[in-house]
C-alpha cells in the first residue's frame, strides 16, 4: 500500500501540473475571498465611527443599566397587582387569538403559494411576492394602523399580530409543503384519489408536524411581542411595562419582568408537551 | 491476526451478538452473512468500537482493543477503516476533502480545523482516485455522484488512512451489479496485494462464495457456520436462512428476482 510519506516531490510536481485546483484555489477565488473579507471588516468599522460606538461610552452605558439593575432589587407586586395580572393575561390572549387566526387564513394560502400544488409560474410568483412585502411590515406598524382603525385596546393588538403573522405562517408553510416527499401524494394519485384526496392523504399527514411546530413556536413568539403592544395602545402589559418605565418604579418593572419570563416558559414547556404527544410516534 | 473472543452485544433484552469466537489471518477475505437482524452489522461494528461490547475481547496483534480510550482508540479506528452500506460521505464537501478527511487522525487537530493538507498528502489523494477512475470528479461535491462512484470515494478515504484491517458493512447492497463488482473487485485487490484482512457483510450469498476465502454465517447473533465457500451447499444455506420464504436468498442456480 502507498503511503503519504511515499510520494515523491517530483510525483507532487506532476500531480499540480494535471490538477492545478486541488492544491490551492485559483488566484482570482482567493483575491475576491481577501477583498470581500477586507469590505465587510472595513464597512463594520465604518458603523461603528457612524454610530460613535466607543469603549468609554460603553462602559458609561453598563454604569447606567447597572444602576437601573440596583433598583429593580428586590421586585415588588405594587399596589395595581391586578391590572398588571389582567394585562398579562390579555397579552396571552392577543397572541393565541392573533395566532389562529393566522394560521387558519396561512393554510389555504401556504398551499396556494406552493410550487408543487400551484403550478402556475406567475400566480406563484406574484403571491410569494405579496407573502415578502407583507413580511416587510412588522407588527408595530400594524397596530399603530389598527389602533387609529379601530381604536385603543386588544382587538387593535389581536388584528395587528394576526396581520404580521399571516405571510410569515403562509411563507414556513409553502415551504414545508415544496419539501415534502412527492412518493407520497403519487400513491395516492396511483389509486385513483383526485388532487384534493392526494394533498388531504398523501400531503397533510407529513407536513403536519412542521406545520404544528411552526404554528406553537408562533404562538409562543407571539406572546412575548404582545408584551410590547401596549406601549402604543393595542392591548396587554406592555402599556403597564411603559407606565412603570416612565415613572421609574423599576422593582414593579421587574416584577412584570419576571412574570413575562415564566409565562414564556410555562408555553414553552406546555407547546413541547403537545407537540410530542400529536407527532411522536405512539 | 484478529482474534475475537466469545464477543456478545445485548440492547436490553435483545441479544445482537452472542459469543462470537473468530480468528481472522492476515490478508484474509473473510465473508459474513446471515439474515436482516442477523447481528452482522453490530459485530462489524463492535470491532471499531462504534458499538461498545457487551462482553468478551477483541484483540488485534496481540493488543486488546475493548479497553481502548482515547487517543489510542481514535488511533485503533484509524487503522480499521469502515466502509458503510450508504457510504457516509459528507455530500456538501468535495470528493478530494472527503478523501483526505482518512488522513485526519495523523495530522495536527488545528491545521485539519483550518482545512490545510500537506502537498504529498492531496497528491496521495489523487493517485488512490485515479487508480479507481474518479480523477476528473476530485473537485466535484461528493453528492453530485453516482451511487458506485460514491462507494469508490469511500475506498479511497479508507485507503487514505493507511488500515490494517478494512470493516465493510454491505458495501454493494446499494449497488447495481456492474458497480458492486467494481466495489467487491477493489475490496478483493486491497486484501490480495496489501496483505489486509477485509471483513466484508453481505447478504447475496453468490457474490460472498465468489470473492470470499471464508464464510461465517451469523443466525440470531451465534455463528452457525465458519468454512469455505464450498463447503456452504445449498442445504447448509437453507438451514442458516431457514425455511424458504421471501426472505430466503436466491441461490447460485436461480433467477435472482424469481419468487419462490
Amino acid at each position: 500500500m502507498r503511503r503519504a510519506s511515499d510520494i515523491s516531490p517530483a510525483e507532487i510536481a506532476a500531480l499540480k501540473a494535471r490538477v492545478p485546483s486541488a492544491f490551492a484555489a485559483p488566484f482570482g477565488r482567493r483575491a475576491l475571498r481577501a477583498f470581500g473579507i477586507l469590505a465587510v471588516l472595513l464597512w463594520l468599522a465604518l458603523l461603528f465611527w457612524w454610530f460613535d460606538i466607543s469603549p468609554s461610552r460603553l462602559r458609561h452605558g453598563l454604569a447606567g443599566l447597572r444602576v437601573i439593575l440596583r433598583l429593580m432589587i428586590p421586585p415588588s407586586v405594587g399596589a395595581q397587582w391586578p391590572d398588571i395580572l389582567r394585562g398579562l393575561a390579555e397579552s396571552v390572549a392577543m397572541a393565541f387569538c392573533g395566532t389562529v387566526i393566522a394560521a387558519l387564513l396561512a393554510l389555504p394560502l401556504g398551499f396556494l403559494g406552493a410550487r408543487n400544488v400551484l403550478s402556475q409560474i406567475l400566480a406563484h410568483f406574484s403571491l410569494r411576492r405579496g407573502f415578502d412585502a407583507l413580511r416587510g411590515i412588522d407588527q408595530l406598524i400594524w397596530a399603530l394602523a389598527f389602533v387609529r382603525a379601530v381604536g385603543l385596546g386588544p382587538l387593535a393588538g389581536t388584528l395587528a399580530i394576526a396581520a404580521a403573522e399571516i405571510a410569515v405562517l403562509a411563507k414556513l408553510f409553502a415551504e414545508a409543503i415544496e419539501n415534502a416527499d412527492p412518493h407520497q401524494t403519487e400513491a395516492v394519485r396511483a389509486v385513483g384519489g383526485s388532487r384534493l384526496l392526494a394533498i388531504r392523504f398523501g400531503l397533510l399527514p407529513q407536513i403536519f408536524p412542521v406545520l404544528l411546530a411552526q404554528i406553537l413556536y408562533a404562538f409562543e413568539s407571539n406572546t412575548r411581542s404582545a408584551s410590547i403592544l401596549g406601549v402604543v395602545g393595542a392591548g396587554g402589559i406592555g402599556l403597564q411595562l411603559a407606565e412603570r418605565i416612565k415613572i421609574r418604579y423599576w422593582n414593579e418593572v421587574a416584577f412584570i419582568i419576571l412574570l413575562l419570563i415564566v409565562v414564556v416558559g410555562l408555553l414553552d414547556f406546555l407547546s413541547g408537551r403537545l407537540r410530542r404527544r400529536l407527532v411522536a410516534a405512539d | 491476526m484478529l482474534e475475537l473472543e466469545g464477543l456478545s452485544c445485548r440492547f436490553g433484552e435483545t441479544v445482537a451478538v452472542a459469543e462470537v469466537s473468530l480468528r481472522v489471518p492476515e490478508g484474509q477475505m473473510l465473508g459474513i452473512i446471515g439474515r436482516s437482524g442477523a447481528g452482522k452489522t453490530t459485530l462489524l461494528r463492535m470491532i471499531n468500537r462504534l458499538q461498545e461490547p457487551s462482553a468478551g475481547a477483541i484483540r488485534f496483534h496481540g493488543q486488546e482493543i475493548t479497553r481502548l480510550r482515547g487517543k489510542a482508540l481514535r488511533r485503533w479506528r484509524a487503522q480499521c477503516a469502515m466502509i458503510f452500506q450508504h457510504f457516509n460521505l459528507i455530500p456538501r464537501l468535495d470528493v478530494l476533502t472527503n478523501v483526505l478527511m482518512g488522513r485526519l487522525f495523523y495530522r495536527s487537530e488545528m491545521a485539519s480545523l483550518l482545512g490545510l493538507f500537506a502537498a504529498s498528502e492531496r497528491a496521495l489523494a489523487l493517485e488512490l482516485l485515479e487508480r479507481h477512475g474518479l480523477l476528473e470528479t476530485a473537485l466535484k461535491r461528493a453528492g453530485t455522484l453516482s451511487g458506485g462512484q460514491q462507494q469508490r470515494v469511500a475506498i479511497c478515504r479508507a485507503l487514505m488512512q493507511e488500515p490494517r484491517l478494512i470493516l465493510a458493512d454491505e458495501p454493494v447492497a446499494s449497488l447495481d451489479p456492474r458497480n458492486a463488482q467494481l466495489v467487491m473487485d477493489a475490496l478483493r485487490r486491497i486484501s490480495r496485494e496489501d496483505g489486509i484482512s477485509v471483513l466484508v457483510n453481505l447478504h447475496d450469498l453468490r457474490i460472498a462464495r465468489s470473492y470470499c476465502d471464508r464464510i461465517v454465517a451469523l443466525s440470531a447473533g451465534r455463528v452457525v457456520f465458519d468454512g469455505a465457500p464450498d463447503a456452504l451447499t445449498e442445504s447448509r444455506a437453507r438451514e442458516i436462512y431457514g425455511a424458504p420464504d421471501e426472505e430466503s436468498p436466491a441461490f447460485e442456480t436461480s433467477h435472482p428476482f424469481a419468487v419462490v
